[in-house]
């Protein structure tokens, strides 16, 4: 099953590395070296870009919720093996159904190294209450605008550049299905990781008075998980009285995620992966 | 700990904070998220034209409308469900013929070159027999029917069946999703019920979970098919014949959903009391779906795989009957004696115990029903090949084994409403994490299964038709 | 033989009778128990209750609530002493501080049920209080913090009461007397101060009641007239103050201007107003996340043959809502 056949560049464009290579791997994951998770809206083409990316054929039927638990396959970039990881689509993360907590749970404790956000072009505004929920979790995101020819088709025309700068974040032009954009989305996702472009990740105030609740919660969630990354969006989950955040809390699990971080990250992957599987 | 009391200070912290904000600060959160969401969109987005949605709203005025909405809806399961059996009928003769050859090849090579006998019986009559039946049965409807299937799938079809026959759930205090989940039922049962997760409400997606039995899978087309082809259009003038098989399938299969929602409505007024749950559904914008992805999917995905759990069973299955039928009780066989034993219940019923035996030694998977059957019927050892036309069929039915047309129709009631096979069955334990529930998903339909057969049955005696 | 066969049946009733946790004897107890547990329960939500409402309980008064004979009462309250759960001072009864935790438990537990009966359970809101009565009894305070929890930390019940927080203080309702309130927006009575008893005597005659919303039409020196719509209340300065009034939320004054979605015709577009209040927990969340936020356009796009669903246009995206879910979004026609 594994495919090996390997896809050229199918653009230029003068930000791209010159020899990106991609070797799509399948569910041959044994060994990878960064984990990516894959978020989005439902029917934006998540597993479209899933299957270009991996080779893999996972099945794309065009009705809400078709994907309703996480499939993973890898694919090697630039001699760096990745893991994708391509959860359910959701429309947000607050609402703790069973796809969204899927999906939350994963980017939240699963650590992937990055998570590209895909996004529908032609309903952008829709897409974006994700992308900036993800962005409230984690600062390596980048959000791949997909449909960029459905969205042509119809007559709307997509700046991506003033995207990425209002939000923050890398944000690259796609049209999975053809593969188009796909090498500099893969980039973009490998300079966020390394660090070597500048991300300033959007962050909503929303009421002043809530601002000031969330500023008091920050600093003590910071005691008890010192170097956690998020604790603003803990602070706000816990001031919405999230569950399950209670629970992490409580039972040490977030403290435990700090500590995991700084081992090796590598391990931990293997170890969601194994427990993904079940 | 210390860790341990700092963070119950947080929690009582948060409780505190929340109950000094003003009670709408979710909504807030929300509303400023998509606010600047707003802002971002507008300031990337330059649109040309304002007609944006025309054509899949033209399509779509037209699927959901009262005029055309149903008949559409209607006509699709119709045209797919021809084509499957007008298709499937040819191709499954030819399948057969090739097949029952190598399987005559064999028997003689085995012969010529000394095996004993039960070893020749064993393998080209016992399993041999088993796999070719169910891969003549099987393959071919599901060639068809299945990339049929996924391309009003990858269209984007299927959401507006859900919303079509939402108010019909609604009435029937379940979920308008439900109706996706029927959809992929029709593929597989067992996926099906795991489709139900689409459902959000625990109390809707367990009558989901229950009720998507109703629908025939493509394990259990063949059987429908069969019978529609071979008894009901069989009195119809053969350039009518696939047309009226398809009209029985559709039929029967409309029983299947009447069924549905009156098993949906029973179980919301019993044991899953309550009120119907909000229901929001997204109706995505039409996409050309994609030919070579489309095969790739009904064919790999779907087809080799159903068809291979099919052989799986069907293999041992074969060599069960085979040494049923070769294991002598007196003058008879451990098969026929079973058969005999069932018969008065199968005739209760409007079946028989060869039917009845049938279908225990399917429970691991409905595929291979029809195909157990007519090698009970064709009996022990004497093993001639299989009827590769549909006259040699009801030759084999009404002629050898005292078929009536109320065979015929209750098998086919039978096979719609019978108990889960085992995979489902392990499919709904998995899903609810719960013996009751998937012990219930069995009670249930078998017994709607005894009590609709037995009603049919009996009412046509009395009516003297049988 | 016979000996055999009624030792044998003695045997069984001996052990059904005596078996612990599900013999006779044992669930006997257990009812017992739990019924003495409801009466106690029952009787500190009604002192809780009086002393709310700045009077105090007496054993008549929790003969007639609980539908007891006065006898078993007092030997209720005498229990209920022992226990410290409340204190006799004169006729008087007091809840102690241990009383007053418990009762406000039973509160919660009794609010907090009738949530998520409402919102979960969907049952039709003059269903939610008996069933909340039946339920009320038997939850911990663990089982509680997680039902809190689950449903989202509510604050208020489906009536508009305020739930008691996790540590047992109840939010009051802040009111001012209506003579203090200035504009002819609509108001809520939120409390009618019984003494001086002549004013509130006044106030019951007229026929004001606790709950109503009321406008204020006209206020001179002598007079203040006040309106529920239907009905036209007079009454002199000195006894309207003694009627605490307090704004509406802010979801009534703006359901007053709009429309619920579903009579939004074919043929229009509309911007949310709000989510009703009705609507919470899990379905609240739905809708926010699907983009049904204030100010949001909004327009019917498709009907099906039924009539409902409709599906609307919502930022985009084509999404199908039940008529009952779209009569609990308030919108504005333009």
């Amino acid at each position: 099953m594994t495919n090996t056949k390997t896809v050229l560049p199918t653009e230029h464009c003068e930000t791209c590395p010159a020899f990106t290579q991609l070797e799509q791997m399948g569910i041959k994951v044994g060994d990878f070296d960064r984990v990516i998770a894959l978020a989005g809206n439902p029917n934006t083409g998540k597993s479209t870009l899933f299957n270009a990316l991996t080779g893999l054929k996972q099945h794309t039927g065009n009705w809400p919720g078709k994907t309703v638990t996480r499939a993973e396959g890898g694919f090697e970039f630039n001699k760096i093996r990745y893991k994708l990881v391509d959860l359910p689509g959701t429309y947000s993360l607050l609402s703790a159904s069973q796809d969204e907590e899927v999906a939350r749970d994963f980017i939240l404790f699963g650590q992937p190294s990055c998570t590209i956000v895909v996004t529908d072009a032609t309903s952008l505004e829709r897409n974006l209450n994700l992308v900036m929920q993800v962005m409230e979790i984690t600062e390596h995101v980048v959000v791949a605008v997909n449909l960029m020819d459905e969205a042509k088709r119809k007559g709307l025309e997509v700046d991506a550049r003033s995207l990425s700068r209002d939000l923050g974040i890398p944000a690259i032009p796609i049209t999975a299905r053809t593969g188009d954009g796909i090498h500099t989305l893969l980039g973009a996702v490998a300079d966020v990781i390394e660090g070597t472009i500048e991300i300033k990740p959007l962050r909503i105030n929303g009421t002043p008075e809530f601002q000031k609740a969330v500023n008091e919660l920050v600093p003590m969630i910071e005691q008890v998980a010192p170097g956690i990354p998020n604790a603003r969006w803990l602070a706000i989950r816990l001031l919405d009285g999230d569950a399950r955040v209670q629970n992490a809390l409580t039972s040490g699990e977030l403290a435990d995620i700090v500590s995991r971080q700084q081992r090796v990250d590598i391990q931990f992957s293997k170890k969601m992966s194994v427990e993904g599987r079940q | 700990m210390s860790a341990e009391l700092q963070s119950k200070d947080i929690l009582a912290k948060a409780e505190a904070l929340r109950n000094s904000l003003s009670s709408g600060f979710r909504d807030e959160i929300v509303k400023s998220l998509y606010t600047e969401a707003e802002h971002i969109a507008k300031r990337a987005v330059k649109t040309a034209a304002e007609k944006r949605y025309d054509l899949d709203q033209k399509i779509d005025r037209l699927v959901t409308s009262p005029w055309t909405g149903l008949p559409i809806m209607l006509l699709l399961l119709t045209v797919i469900i021809w084509l499957t059996v007008s298709g499937a009928n040819v191709v499954s003769g030819w399948i057969a013929v090739v097949l029952f050859g190598i399987g005559d090849y064999g028997r003689a090579l085995f012969n010529q070159i000394g095996m004993p006998w039960w070893i020749t019986g064993f393998i080209w009559d016992g399993v041999y027999l088993g796999l070719a039946w169910v891969v003549s049965v099987m393959l071919p409807p599901m060639m068809i029917f299945f990339p049929a299937f996924t391309f009003m799938e990858d269209l984007g079809y299927l959401p507006r069946v859900a919303f079509n026959l939402d108010w019909l759930f609604k009435k029937s205090g379940a979920h308008g999703k439900q109706s996706l989940t029927m959809a992929m039922g029709f593929g597989c049962n067992a996926a099906g019920v795991i489709a139900t997760r689409v459902i959000d409400s625990p109390r809707e997606r367990l009558i989901a979970i229950l009720t998507n039995n109703f629908v025939p899978c493509n394990g259990r087309f063949p059987t429908l098919i069969m019978l529609a082809t071979v008894f009901v259009a069989a009195a119809f003038p053969p350039a009518l014949t696939s047309f009226i098989a398809a009209g029985t399938v559709v039929g029967v299969v409309l029983i299947g959903v009447f069924f549905t929602f009156l098993a949906s409505w029973i179980l919301s007024k019993t044991l899953l009391k309550g009120e119907a749950s909000a229901f929001t559904l997204e109706l995505p914008p039409y996409r050309r779906p994609n030919v070579s992805r489309i095969l790739y999917t009904s064919i790999i995905d779907r087809t080799i795989f159903v068809l291979w759990r099919a052989m799986q069973t069907a293999a041992p299955a074969g060599a069960i009957i085979w040494i049923m039928a070769n294991v002598s009780i007196g003058d008879s066989n451990l098969a026929r004696a079973t058969a005999d034993w069932l018969n008065p219940f199968g005739l209760l019923l409007g079946l028989d115990g060869v039917i009845l035996l049938a279908y225990i030694i399917a429970i691991p998977a409905n595929e291979i029903v029809v195909p157990t059957m007519m090698m009970v019927y064709m009996g022990a050892g004497m093993m001639i090949n299989g009827p590769t036309s549909n006259n040699e069929i009801f030759d084999l039915l009404v002629n050898g084994n005292g078929w009536t047309m109320l065979t015929a129709v209750n098998l086919m009631l039978f096979a719609l409403l019978h108990n889960p096979c085992a995979t489902t069955i392990m499919t709904i334990y998995k899903e609810t994490k719960s013996y009751k529930w998937a012990t219930l998903s069995v009670v249930m339909t078998l017994g709607t299964a005894f009590v609709v057969t037995f009603l049919t049955a009996s009412f046509a005696r009395l009516m003297g038709w049988a | 033989m016979n000996f055999t066969y009624w030792s044998v049946v003695i045997a069984v009733l001996i052990i059904a009778t005596f078996l612990p946790r599900v013999g006779l004897i044992a669930v006997y107890k257990t009812y017992r128990t739990a019924k003495d547990r409801e009466q106690v329960e029952d009787a500190l939500k009604h002192l809780l209750d009086r002393e709310q409402q700045g009077r105090h309980a007496s054993p008549v008064s929790i003969a007639g609530t609980l539908d007891i004979p006065l006898g078993k009462a007092t030997q209720l309250i005498e229990n209920m002493e022992t226990q410290e759960l409340l204190e006799t001072r004169g006729n008087e009864l007091h809840l102690t501080s241990k009383g007053e935790r418990w009762a406000l438990h039973v509160i919660r537990a009794h609010r907090l049920w009738e949530r998520f009966l409402a919102d979960e359970a969907r049952m039709p809101l003059e269903q939610v209080h008996n069933e909340a009565q039946r339920r009320e009894h038997s939850l911990t305070e663990l089982e509680l913090n997680d039902l809190d929890a689950a449903l989202g930390h509510p604050t208020r019940d489906p009536h508009g009461d305020p739930i008691p927080t996790r540590e047992g203080t109840l939010p009051k309702v802040e009111g001012m007397p209506i003579t203090a309130w200035q504009t002819d927006r609509p108001v809520r009575i939120v409390h009618l101060e019984d003494e001086p008893a002549l004013a509130y005597e006044q106030i019951l005659a007229a026929g004001l009641r606790l709950g109503q919303v009321i406008r204020i039409l006209e206020k001179t020196q002598n007079r203040y007239l006040l309106s529920d719509g239907e009905t036209e209340y007079k009454l002199a300065p000195a006894v309207a103050a003694n009627v605490h009034v307090a704004a509406l939320p802010e979801s009534e004054m703006l359901k007053r201007e709009a429309i619920p979605l579903v009579e939004l015709a074919h043929d229009q577009r509309g911007e949310i107003v709000m989510l009703d209040d009705a609507v919470q927990g899990f379905t609240r969340r739905r809708f926010l996340d699907l983009g049904l936020t204030p100010g949001t356009v909004i327009y019917p796009e498709l009907q099906n043959f039924f009539g409902d669903p409709r599906a609307y246009r919502i930022r985009g995206t084509l999404i199908a809502l039940r008529k009952d879910q779209a009569a609990q979004i308030w919108v504005k026609s333009i």
